[in-house]
């Protein structure tokens, strides 16, 4: 078990340096999450514990972005000023997103996935 | 009570108090069946805020009594490589596909959002700080940071585009006449993240797999995007 705690730090450090290195501003968390990818494709062995504590992980990040998201009670000038369009802007980018990704996919699956049975 | 004051701004008091009103929060949640207004976030985000206000203590005291529930987010992203890694298959199967949809999807999400805020005139911090918003919240967070943005809003962005995902997907999508499992789940996760595949398992194996994917792909996608307008711009 600490073996795969220790995997997720060691990727997530791993990470954060290319990320400093690299200077690049994509989070390490999510270059860690890349590259931990490429290890399990690559090399063999028993995932069981990783498994099991990156999906305890997972179902728990709800409370891990409270503290977070508690930080809006910060937020009330930008809110005054620009609600409507924070609102707005979330609103019609939620909706739009979902209809050009679900139309993009049907089609590409038709043209490019025939075969594919569909579910 | 002199004794006892100095308790008010202890890491032990703060993390003692968040994790019991989010284990509440998250009770209720249950009860309504999992609904996305009652997301244990959203109850247990106000209620904090009124323990906070009554306390007396400073956001920032908060923020950093609690700080040990944010660092856990960095290992618990990494995690998220178990899923995609058990889905490669289905990947290379449906690359093509699935690339498209992602690319579409993700540019949609950013430049809607951005050009929307834009068109009110919204500052470039808060430009910054909306681009995001269809990641899963702590990649947001991150990436709002190192944009210029602001952490908290985005984080309140994203739990708001969530709710909309989960709350709208299945009438719009069946407005849209959408009707395999694999585009409705993808779409879901691609724009509204954790809360779309929560909702996306409530309507089928199929469409909640393809939402996880579609949210752990456009972390990647959305920090890739974000990038390459950074390195043009």
């Amino acid at each position: 078990m600490v073996g795969a705690i220790a995997q997720l730090f060691v990727f997530l450090l791993a990470g954060e340096a290319l990320h400093r290195l690299s200077g690049l501003p994509v989070p390490g968390a999510v270059i860690g999450m890349v590259l931990l990818v490429i290890w399990l494709a690559s090399v063999r062995g028993d995932r069981a514990r990783l498994e099991s504590v990156s999906s305890w992980l997972t179902a728990h990040l709800s409370v891990m972005f409270v503290p977070a998201a508690v930080g809006i009670m910060e937020e009330g000038g930008v809110f005054a000023r620009f609600g409507t369009a924070l609102v707005v802007a979330t609103t019609v980018s939620t909706l739009l997103t979902i209809v050009v990704t679900a139309l993009v996919m049907r089609w590409a699956l038709a043209r490019f996935a025939p075969t594919e049975a569909a579910e | 009570m002199n004794a006892l004051g100095g308790l008010l701004s202890t890491q032990l008091f703060w993390l003692a108090v968040t994790l019991t009103v989010f284990a509440g929060a998250d009770a209720l949640s249950l009860r309504s069946r999992r609904h996305p207004l009652c997301h244990p976030v959203l109850l247990a985000t106000p209620a904090l805020i009124v323990l906070i206000r009554l306390s007396g203590v400073t956001y920032a005291t908060y923020s950093g009594a609690t700080s040990v529930l944010g660092f856990l987010l960095g290992p618990a992203v990494v995690g998220l490589a178990v899923p995609i890694h058990a889905r490669l298959g289905l990947i290379r199967r449906l690359a093509l596909p699935l690339f498209l949809a992602l690319l579409a999807g993700s540019l949609t999400a950013i430049v809607s959002a951005v050009g929307i805020l834009w068109l009110f005139g919204g500052p470039p911090d808060l430009l910054a700080t909306i681009a995001p918003r269809a990641t899963t919240t702590p990649v947001a967070m991150e990436l709002a940071r190192q944009l210029g943005g602001r952490p908290s809003l985005a984080a309140a962005l994203v739990l708001g585009a969530g709710v909309i995902g989960a709350m709208v997907a299945t009438p719009l999508l069946n407005a849209l006449g959408v009707r395999d499992m694999r585009a409705r789940g993808f779409a879901v996760g691609v724009s509204a993240h954790g809360f779309g595949a929560a909702r996306a398992f409530q309507v089928s194996e199929t469409a909640g797999a393809f939402a996880s994917l579609g949210m752990a792909l456009n972390a990647v996608a959305t920090a890739l995007i974000i990038l390459l307008f950074a390195v043009l711009a």
